[in-house]
């Protein structure tokens, strides 16, 4: 780890400006950030720890004109345990309670969590000098790639790994991001970067840029969500794959709705087909095959992956029947 | 004592027949016959368990020294370099750093077979380059990043079939091979036997490297006081550390003192000394001041050793009459670049009764962290292979699996002819099987469950040494107060040593726990204690601490009787009391009527039988559930059925099973390191990608010990514990997932992705 300065501001404005004056780093809950000084991945040299900064708006969860504002120092394990989430916004609600283990919880925010860097080994190696650290190779292509994506990658082929972020997007939310006085709100589908995009970054986030919440547009009465998350430990691990399922239905029959796939793509990876292939479903209409075969529509395995694509098929198919049946 | 002699014992340890010569008394103490002493048998509480769960406890890194200085090891980036140059300048200025050890300026000290402590050959990503001595260990670790060293790299092979041809590096003068040549076997004579079979089943299987990942690391805190070296080390071997040391170090054994007072696992990559901790007492030697070095989890992962990966390619054949005719194997393990052993036979060789078995094994050295003895070496990956093709056997012969083992049982060792001090399998396998349900629960048909979550029963047969032996010893010594202390060079390795050797001590003297203490783990006036490791401590150690307890009661009747002036006749020992005609006498009382200050006797682990064999033997019963969507499997409950000899405390024994258990479920099911063969490197060196089971893997486990005093093992009739447990496990559950599935994983680890491809290939092929 090397040394760096650390910034302790009191207020978001405070926190906006030294953003604006300095290339800081900044910190949430840490989990991630402590993680990649260990392992000498990031090096930055000043780090600003927004968790000092006292405003209100960044702590809490606020129903108000049809959305859901949630700030980003809002812990995990508030988001887990927060009771409108449960009834309404299911599916973000089980993706923050299914992310890592009670301790890293109740430290990781929900900013931290969008903005936090991909597990891939190569890239957490600081002996690999990969595409994503400026290097000029992803040693995914002819190495070990179990766990990277197959859809959406090249010329890196991460997969991202939060679980809440493809929660977000499958309910529509928008991330709110901060530069000097002013914030703006991006869809969150626009929020991640492609690698052929930039292979350096995983969010549009700019200089001085920092996040300061999300907005999560109200469901309707009639719209179910859930959260699966399948790892290959039960407990501690991130998703291997997940789905995100957010649908509207109407006498036991599906009228639309909206599949996100989790460790699949170097983004949160909104599935199109399938989400198409939804509206209609349930009753006597069970073509949950149709649904499940529109999933991953262009997916490219690499190597040792190819079992991603019916993993993903058949946690979709269960998914649906579960939340057919909620 | 009536007196000693020396002796020969050949016993099989860890992964191989070893002998030894030893000083055993000529006669041995009396056997404790009964199966529940007043304390033996019993759960009594860990003697160190209040330590261990309110953290007092002292472990190795816990000894903070004044004036101690921290040490890191800088490691090669590289699978395979010679190093070129080293420039350790920078590190020197920074402030705070002592020194930088490397080949230019530390002593050369050989290791391994023909390299060095600080070699300038560098044979994996890994290999120790220098040793940096800081003032912390923050800024030693900044100073590695300082060291400049300039490296000549070589080509490396890291796949086990690639490593042995022309082409690969060769890492040592011997050649490819470990030993130059392959390991063979052989009996009988196996071609006519697989042609008059009436089934014959073939099958390969691989099974990955695992990584032994204590949850202590490797750490050793050492300083010299003039020419005496003091060692904290986190060791499976006080003892055996010292005399390595000596002999690195080239000083006197005697003016070594290791101590590992607490320990917070080994599980085999502790039994031998690394290259770290002769560094440290080098640097501590030149600095003059205390050194500490701990290993990080990177390190763990890397350089401290690791089940070796398996190739293993058998056959098996027998008649329809369920007759084992003959097994055959052409086996690989990837030992890495420095010696070790990946042997993994022994099952298939002694396991079953079987008249003709072929072997054929390669050691293959290789670009990797070198493998050491992980828990029962080579048995959970021989058993595996062995107890799937067992069970496919069973099928082609029409015979049920558990029938097929329970024809085959061998009355005496399969290698030697040399015949059992016990065996109790039949107990087991019947008790195992019945708790499962294994006649009614178990599919006729494998994989014919319905739905798509799919349940089955599977079984694994054990066998290994664990007999313990000769050389041990361990004195007890009554205070002048009548309290009594017990002193071993032997260790606690977090096992329940401290707690069985009290126990021992109080039913031999029949005296209540509390006032006896005990010390393990220091090398300094203690009688030699062996290596923790092939589950050899309880075996040797006890036997020896049971005859010192009934010397002691011996001793304190004729110090009483010459005390107090009565006839010893008329004196007796019962409850922890001298009784005489008119008066009896407590310990405290016994040692002041005879004016002693303290009354030792040191008890000498007795030879063991002559011509007979100690083995302990067990079966696992496991019920999974396979998720055939998924992948994924879940183990819901194992049974485990296991002859260990005596049950010394059934609460420790239950520890040791639930923990063995664990860590084979860690090997079935994920436990792999991950290598980027193209660049030769471990990519899976964090606790993150080398996952190991959490609490929600934890099946129901249920342990049945048959009750065996085994007397002819040795006089408390106890067979050790440490490794049984594991062997088992894997195998079990892989014909458990067969017989949920109708479909054979011949991969470790059964991790979802290879089950699902495995169950998606098997629907094509039915297609």
């Amino acid at each position: 780890m090397r040394n760096f300065t650390y910034l302790q501001p009191e207020n978001l404005k405070q926190a906006a400006k030294a953003l604006e004056k300095n290339e800081a780093m900044v910190m949430g809950g840490g989990t991630d950030l402590l993680d990649l000084l260990k392992m000498d991945i990031a090096a930055p040299e000043q780090v600003l720890n927004l968790k000092s900064a006292g405003d209100a708006e960044l702590r809490t969860i606020e129903e108000k004109d049809d959305k859901l504002r949630i700030g980003g120092l809002v812990t995990l394990a508030e988001l887990a345990a927060d009771d409108r989430l449960r009834r309404s916004y299911t599916v973000l609600q089980e993706a923050a309670a299914a992310a890592a283990t009670p301790q890293l919880r109740n430290a990781g925010t929900l900013g931290g969590n969008l903005c936090q860097r991909p597990r891939c080994w190569y890239f957490r190696d600081p002996e690999f000098s990969c595409l994503r650290k400026g290097g000029d190779t992803c040693f995914a292509i002819d190495g070990r790639n179990k766990f990277h994506c197959v859809v959406g990658g090249g010329p890196c082929y991460i997969v991202h790994p939060s679980d809440t972020a493809v929660a977000l997007l499958a309910l529509g939310a928008e991330v709110r991001v901060r530069k000097g006085g002013k914030t703006r709100s991006v869809p969150i589908g626009e929020f991640f970067v492609l690698p052929e995009v930039d292979p350096q970054r995983e969010t549009i986030l700019g200089d001085g840029e920092f996040v300061v919440g999300v907005e999560v547009p109200a469901p309707g009465r009639d719209t179910r969500s859930s959260y699966t998350k399948f790892k290959f430990r039960e407990g501690w691990d991130f998703a291997v794959v997940s789905v995100a399922l957010v649908m509207d239905k109407a006498g036991g029959i599906v009228r639309g709705g909206t599949v996100a796939l989790g460790g699949v793509a170097p983004v949160p990876w909104l599935d199109a087909g399938g989400s198409a292939a939804l509206a209609g479903i349930g009753g006597q209409d069970r073509r949950l095959d149709a649904f499940a075969g529109a999933l991953l529509a262009g997916a490219e395995p690499m190597t040792e992956n190819e079992f991603k694509v019916p993993l993903t098929r058949n946690l979709a198919k269960r998914a649906l029947v579960e939340l057919l049946d909620r | 004592m009536s007196g000693t002699r020396f002796i020969r014992d050949q016993r099989f340890f860890e992964e191989d027949n070893a002998s030894y010569v030893a000083e055993v008394p000529v006669e041995d103490a009396p056997a404790l016959e009964t199966s529940e002493g007043k304390f033996l048998g019993k759960s009594v509480e860990r003697y160190d368990g209040y330590h261990k769960v309110s953290g007092t406890a002292l472990y190795t890194i816990d000894r903070q020294l004044k004036h101690a200085l921290a040490a890191r090891a800088l490691r090669s980036p590289h699978p395979h370099a010679k190093i070129k140059k080293i420039d350790s300048s920078k590190a020197e200025a920074l402030e705070g750093v002592m020194a930088v050890l490397h080949h230019g300026n530390a002593p050369d000290i050989p290791w391994h077979r023909d390299s060095k402590l600080f070699d300038t050959h560098l044979r994996y990503a890994g290999d120790e380059v220098a040793l940096v001595v800081a003032s912390t260990a923050d800024v030693a670790t900044e100073a590695l990043n300082l060291v400049h060293v300039e490296y000549e790299v070589l080509p490396h092979e890291t796949r086990t079939m690639e490593a042995m041809d022309d082409r690969a590096p060769e890492l040592h003068d011997e050649g490819r091979l470990q030993g130059g040549e392959p390991a063979t076997y052989a009996r009988g004579e196996v071609e006519p036997a697989l042609e008059s079979a009436d089934a014959v089943v073939s099958r390969s299987f691989t099974t990955a490297t695992c990584v032994h990942n204590p949850t202590e690391p490797h750490n050793s805190v050492v300083f010299w006081d003039d020419d005496r070296l003091t060692v904290y080390d986190s060791t499976q071997g006080v003892f055996a550390m010292r005399n390595t040391l000596a002999e690195k170090l080239q000083i006197p054994a005697s003016s070594i003192r290791v101590i590992c007072p607490a320990m917070g696992g080994g599980f085999g990559c502790k039994l031998e000394l690394s290259k770290h901790t002769v560094m440290a007492a080098l640097a501590a030697r030149q600095l003059g001041r205390p050194v500490s070095v701990v290993l990080d989890r990177r390190e763990m992962n890397l350089a401290v050793g690791n089940r070796p990966n398996s190739i293993q390619h058998l056959r098996a054949a027998g008649t329809r009459d369920g007759q084992l005719t003959a097994l055959v194997t052409d086996s690989y393990g990837m030992v890495g670049a420095y010696p070790s052993n990946a042997w993994m036979n022994w099952p298939l060789v002694v396991m079953y009764q079987c008249p003709n078995v072929s072997v054929t094994h390669r050691n293959v050295y290789s670009n990797l962290g070198p493998g050491r003895a992980f828990r029962a070496p080579g048995f959970p990956q021989g058993t595996f292979a062995l107890d799937q093709v067992i069970d496919e056997l069973a099928e082609a012969l029409g015979i049920d699996t558990l029938e097929l083992c329970q024809r085959n049982m061998a009355t005496a060792s399969q290698a030697s002819g040399t015949p059992y001090t016990s065996k109790k399998l039949a107990e087991c396998y019947e008790r195992g099987a019945e708790a499962i349900g294994w006649s009614t629960r178990r599919n006729r048909e494998p994989g014919s469950g319905a739905g798509p979550r799919k349940r089955g029963i599977g079984m694994a047969s054990q066998v290994w040494g664990g007999g313990g032996g000769p050389p041990a010893g361990v004195t007890v010594m009554i205070q002048r107060d009548g309290s009594v202390q017990v002193v071993s060079g032997t260790q606690d390795i977090g096992t329940g040593t401290f707690t069985i050797l009290q126990q021992t001590v109080a039913e031999a003297l029949e005296i209540p726990l509390e006032s006896i203490s005990v010390r393990v783990g220091d090398t300094d006036g203690a009688p030699y204690g062996p290596l923790s490791g092939g589950s050899q401590t309880a075996p040797s150690m006890t036997p020896a601490a049971w005859s010192a307890g009934l010397e002691l009661k011996q001793a304190l009747l004729q110090g009483v009787a010459a005390g107090a002036e009565v006839p010893l006749e008329s004196l007796s020992y019962a409850d922890g009391e001298v009784r005489g005609t008119e008066q009896n006498w407590s310990l405290a009382e016994a040692m002041q009527v005879m004016r002693e200050q303290t009354l030792v006797r040191t008890g000498l682990r007795a030879a063991n039988a002559e011509g007979k064999i100690i083995c302990s033997f067990g079966a696992q019963f496991v019920e999974v559930e396979v998720d055939t969507e998924t992948g994924r499997i879940d183990v819901l409950r194992v049974v485990a059925a296991h002859d260990i000899g005596r049950v010394l405390n059934r609460r420790l024994l239950e520890n040791q099973f639930e923990g063995g258990i664990m860590q084979g479920i860690g090997m079935a099911l994920m436990e792999e390191r991950v290598v980027d063969d193209v660049e030769g490197k471990v990519l899976s060196a964090n606790l993150l990608d080398y996952r190991m089971p959490v609490m929600a893997n934890t099946p129901e486990i249920e342990v049945i010990i048959p009750e065996n005093i085994d007397t002819v093992a040795n006089n408390l009739g106890v067979k050790g514990v440490g490794e049984p447990p594991i062997i088992p496990t894997a195998g079990a559950i892989a014909n458990a997932v067969y017989n949920a599935t109708g479909v054979r994983m011949t991969e470790l680890p059964m991790t979802p992705d290879r089950v699902l491809m495995a169950l998606l290939g098997a629907e094509e092929v039915s297609r």
